[in-house]
């Protein structure tokens, strides 16, 4: 009883962190119709620059957190205006420009850090118990950072004027900028803003798990079968199979072990699609 | 497809050049398949920094002399991406440059991908893994760099014990080659002495380790053998293991990597009672060494550990090509090289083994020595006298 | 370009010939593989030609799926059946037999696509693409599952050297002819199979719906297009098999995919010599990039990028242009519903 609720927090955390990097993951599939395969890169980047900041440069924790989201925020911007843009059209380029940046951020980030781990821990080390059951501290605040952003993001896409903006020019670019409205400033605004979630991201989890210039490649595996499972472009669905996919992992591989646990976790995503091609909450699919 | 004649002959003149220019400069030509990217890429950098020295070192110091000539060393490493045909296409493009003389690589994806590369090719390798199948009579010419847990795990496992009281052990490693083949000897060692084992693996890539965690605890194991997962890993899982209060002793029986470990589990703290596998003792000897590199190099060692077990398996292939008065006869230096006694000036001595695990006597076993932190401290090396088969 | 400029001429034409311009040139440069070993004992250039075509052989997969515009990640899964297939046969069945060796490797994973493609071709575009990520993931782990039969982490070590007609073929030359044999063979079936089908494919990647709406059973074509990508696949896993003399799961890494892809893009999607351009060139710059040791990903990338940017259609894409422009050929403008037109006057098969 005491493992089963045990293996339900860490699901919560789990899902905690898949859904932040989920959601950036699926804006910018939503709005630009990109599939980002740099997202890991950004996840990343953002680990180091907190780093850097909090250890390196003695900066209190928090304000290394604002300048990794800050900074990963612009670099996506720049990428987005200066590579991304000019083939935006065809999504087999966008495609092949966002590994092929994938590739380069983790190569200069081994360049300029190593390949080692750095030491770089969470401020906050404590645990809470209860029983058999527990919950670090510092996941606590990440599955708080968790759901305020969920909620900002809600409430930018679909209560604020550049939400209404962004959905329009995900439905038809070039109705919506007839319309007057600015593609130039709005693409790569979502993109940013997608980018400054994936560093936020790296910024809170690297430093409870690990910071290496190569953790951000499972994040891609994940971040492709939550945005499958919830249905592409849409953030509720990424949200719920964020915990889904969170729930699963761990109760697989509490009860079944590590590669039978990945195992069953495959399969289960498999199986959704071939019942429910569009994911578990996607309606109309994108076509790309 | 102009280019692929163009290239095949330049090629042609390419390798007809160095057939005829072959024998006017003396230079003995390692090669290196190493992993310089990727997750492992410091492992690779660690072997081609110690080639590098060596290198450097033969020639400053006339170690290598053949037919009165002072011979010089080049290295030529290249990423062989930690995966098989990564290795195989390394060493096909190290025979391209005449290069027979193989120190390397490092993972056992690798050194399956190399093997058959190295037997087409009649080179001499001193390869790394910990494979069950790293060396063996169908590799006539493949040396060992060192013992895998068959030699030194023992030793370890009978320190610990005493010290800590238990009677079952959690063994954790990867679900590939790198973890399944220790962990299976780690395995069958602690069974021999007497240990409940259980053995867990997890997905290669995996980040969160708290469900496998979860799972290993279940059981209620007095001790958790982390094997050969990876440091990074390493330092998660026993942060986690920590955290969902896991209090008895954490071995790691399977490679070097204690600092970064520490790193990133949080401190010497979190690891408690934690004892591991150390390649070589850090003593005067290697302390030395490392100042030669500082000297040499202008810059200090590579940072992980294995610099010193690839200086020595650089040493013994410069070692074996005086022994043979070849630079260039992989054949002649291969059967020199195993009647040259196991011995490094700042490693130790040794001895040839592997009969018994492997059915070949190219290992070289020297001595090794096991870490301990103990209640939060760390404990000064305890040496380690060079395994022996009998 | 210039094959749409043919697809506008079909109804004149009845019945296409065998195979176009471009097909032709890129079996011819395929076959010159099997004279390299003639010309050159070079290590360094039979073991490059040797991994172009495994590369070339591989991506095809990915070719024939991008004729209709479905972008396949499943590559290496089915490189795994095929390479996984010809190491039991071998060594627990003892057969070492090429051209045995060879039609097993390409209709196991052929086989095995029918029923995943049943389940997995309803899907479209982005969706395609990661549900065959996810199975090659699962690929991966159910040879690390099926120990008994696949040896588990450790793969199957080994095997014996193929033989044809009961000759041996071991040295490093020897494994390059392997090699073209299968790369020759899966690039024929390839070139036969776009170039038979090619109005049916290009109606479908234009527009499925429309397609589908006039009586082309585009199920049918994707799923047999499915399945013989799969099985030029298997070729290829075969040759990577046979060069290594090992089946090993690492070789068959869910990453590897991404490769392929690139060929195919970078070397342009176009035409069938894209793909083997695309991975003479990469391949050919990924071994540069390997001196350069840890800078070498991101060179590849660096390199991926601006052929993008710089090559739209690819390198062929790039090359046409050029040629296109030095003859000074009149623009032809194709309407975008010639393929289906086209594959209405053909007589529609359903």
């Amino acid at each position: 009883m005491d493992n089963l609720i045990a293996t339900g927090l860490i699901g919560i955390s789990l899902g905690s962190q898949y859904a932040l990097l989920a959601l950036g993951f699926t804006l910018i599939f939503g709005i630009l119709g990109v599939v980002n395969f740099a997202h890991g890169g950004f996840y990343v980047m953002g680990g180091y620059v907190a780093y850097y900041c909090s250890v390196v440069l003695g900066l209190p924790f928090p304000v290394a957190v604002l300048a990794a989201t800050l900074a990963t925020a612009a670099l996506g911007w720049l990428f987005e205006t200066l590579i991304l843009e000019r083939v935006i059209e065809d999504h087999q380029a966008t495609l092949m420009v966002t590994m092929g940046f994938y590739l380069v951020m983790a190569t200069a980030i081994l360049l300029l850090f190593g390949p080692e781990s750095p030491e770089f821990s969470f401020p906050i080390t404590g645990v809470w118990r209860a029983g058999g059951a527990y919950v670090p501290y510092a996941n606590m605040v990440v599955i708080g950072v968790c759901l305020a952003a969920i909620v900002i993001v809600y409430w930018l896409i679909y209560r604020s004027g550049i939400g209404r903006a962004m959905r329009a020019m995900a439905e038809d670019r070039a109705v919506a900028s007839a319309l007057g409205m600015r593609t130039r400033a709005l693409f790569p605004f979502a993109f940013a803003l997608a980018t400054g979630l994936a560093g936020l991201t790296g910024a809170l989890v690297t430093p409870i798990l690990a910071l290496a210039p190569h953790v951000g490649d499972p994040v891609l595996a994940f971040s492709f079968l939550t945005v499958i499972l919830g249905g592409l472009g849409s953030v509720a669905g990424a949200t719920v199979a964020a915990f889904i996919v969170g729930m699963v992992e761990a109760y697989a591989a509490v009860y079944l072990g590590g590669s039978k646990g990945a195992l069953a976790l495959f399969v289960l995503v498999l199986l959704i699609l071939v019942v429910r091609p569009q994911g578990l909450l996607g309606r109309e699919v994108r076509r790309a | 497809m102009a280019l692929r004649a163009q290239r095949a002959a330049i090629g042609a003149l390419l390798a007809s050049v160095t057939f005829c220019g072959a024998g006017s400069a003396c230079e003995l030509k390692i090669g290196a398949p190493a992993v310089l990217s990727g997750p492992a890429a410091q492992w690779g950098i660690a072997l081609r920094g110690a080639l590098e020295f060596v290198a450097k070192e033969t020639a400053q110091e006339r170690r290598l002399v053949i037919g009165g000539t002072p011979c010089t060393v080049s290295v030529k490493a290249i990423d062989s991406k930690y995966t098989a045909e990564g290795a195989a296409s390394a060493m096909n493009a190290l025979a391209a440059d005449g290069i027979a003389v193989i120190v390397g690589p490092v993972g056992s994806p690798e050194v399956t991908g190399m093997k058959p590369v190295a037997l087409r090719n009649r080179m001499v390798a001193m390869v790394n893994s910990f494979a069950r199948d790293s060396i063996g009579p169908r590799w006539p010419n493949v040396f060992h760099i060192g013992p895998g847990p068959s030699g030194w795990a023992g030793p370890i496992i009978d320190e610990g014990r005493k010290h800590y009281d238990f009677s079952s052990v959690g063994i954790v490693a990867p679900n590939d080659q790198g973890g399944t083949d220790v962990a299976g000897v780690n395995a069958e060692i602690f069974k021999k002495k007497g240990v409940g084992v259980v053995e867990e693996y997890y997905q290669r890539g995996t980040t969160n380790f708290a469900p496998i965690v979860t799972r290993v605890l279940r059981s209620n194991p007095g001790a958790i053998d982390l094997a050969s997962s990876p440091a990074g890993d390493a330092g998660i899982i026993i942060k986690q293991l920590r955290q969902a209060g896991f209090a008895g002793p954490i071995f790691r029986l399977g490679g070097p990597g204690f600092e970064e470990i520490a790193r990133v589990a949080g401190g010497i703290e979190v690891l408690k009672d934690f004892l591991w596998y150390e390649p070589v003792a850090m003593d005067e000897g290697l302390r030395a060494l490392e100042k030669k590199h500082q000297d040499l190099m202008g810059a200090p060692r590579p940072e992980n550990a294995d610099f010193f077990r690839w200086v020595f398996a650089a040493r013994m292939m410069v070692k074996a090509a005086q022994a043979a008065q070849s630079i260039d006869k992989p054949q002649a230096i291969a059967d020199a090289m195993r009647k040259l006694p196991v011995e490094d000036e700042n490693i130790g001595k040794g001895y040839w083994i592997g009969q018994q695990f492997f059915g070949i006597n190219q290992e070289m076993s020297y001595p090794f020595a096991i870490g301990q932190v103990r209640g939060g401290k760390v404990q000064d090396y305890i040496h380690a006298a060079a395994v022996k088969e009998n | 370009m210039s094959n749409q400029a043919s697809i506008t001429r079909l109804p004149q034409a009845r019945r296409p010939a065998l195979l176009g311009g471009y097909e032709w040139a890129t079996l011819c440069l395929v076959g010159f593989a099997f004279a390299v070993p003639v010309l050159t004992r070079n290590p360094q250039i039979l073991s490059q030609t040797n991994l172009i075509l495994i590369a070339a052989t591989a991506a095809l997969g990915v070719y024939i799926m991008l004729r209709m515009d479905l972008m396949s990640f499943a590559v290496p899964a089915f490189m795994a059946i095929g390479g996984y297939t010809v190491a039991v046969l071998s060594l627990k069945l003892g057969v070492t037999d090429a051209i045995l060796l060879g039609v097993a490797a390409f209709v196991m994973p052929a086989l095995c696509a029918v029923p995943l493609g049943w389940l997995i071709l309803r899907l479209k575009g982005v969706y395609f693409v990661l549900v065959t990520f996810v199975l090659t993931e699962i690929v991966q782990l159910l040879l690390f599952e099926a120990a008994p039969l696949t040896g588990g982490s450790n793969g199957l070590v080994g095997m014996p050297a193929v033989t044809l007609f009961g000759i041996e073929l071991m040295d490093n030359s020897q494994v390059l002819l392997t090699t073209a044999g299968l790369a020759f063979a899966g690039f024929t079936i390839t070139a036969l199979f776009t170039r038979h089908f090619r109005y049916e494919f290009t109606a479908i990647e234009k527009n499925d719906v429309l397609a589908e709406s006039l009586g082309l059973a585009c199920w049918r074509y994707k799923a047999l297009a499915f399945s013989v990508a799969a099985g030029v696949s298997g070729l290829a896993g075969f040759a990577l098999v046979n060069m290594l003399l090992t089946a090993h799961p690492t070789s068959f890494a869910p990453m590897s995919s991404v490769s392929y892809i690139t060929y195919t893009i970078v070397g342009g999607k176009g035409a069938i010599l894209g793909t083997l351009a695309g991975a003479a060139l990469l391949v050919t710059a990924t071994d540069l990039f390997a001196l350069k040791g840890e800078l070498s990903p991101g060179l590849f990338g660096l390199l991926i990028i601006v052929v993008t940017l710089v090559a739209r259609g690819g390198v062929i894409g790039l090359a046409a242009k050029a040629a296109g422009r030095m003859r000074r050929a009149s623009p032809a403008a194709p309407a975008r519903v010639a393929p289906i037109a086209a594959v209405q006057a053909r007589g529609v098969k359903s």
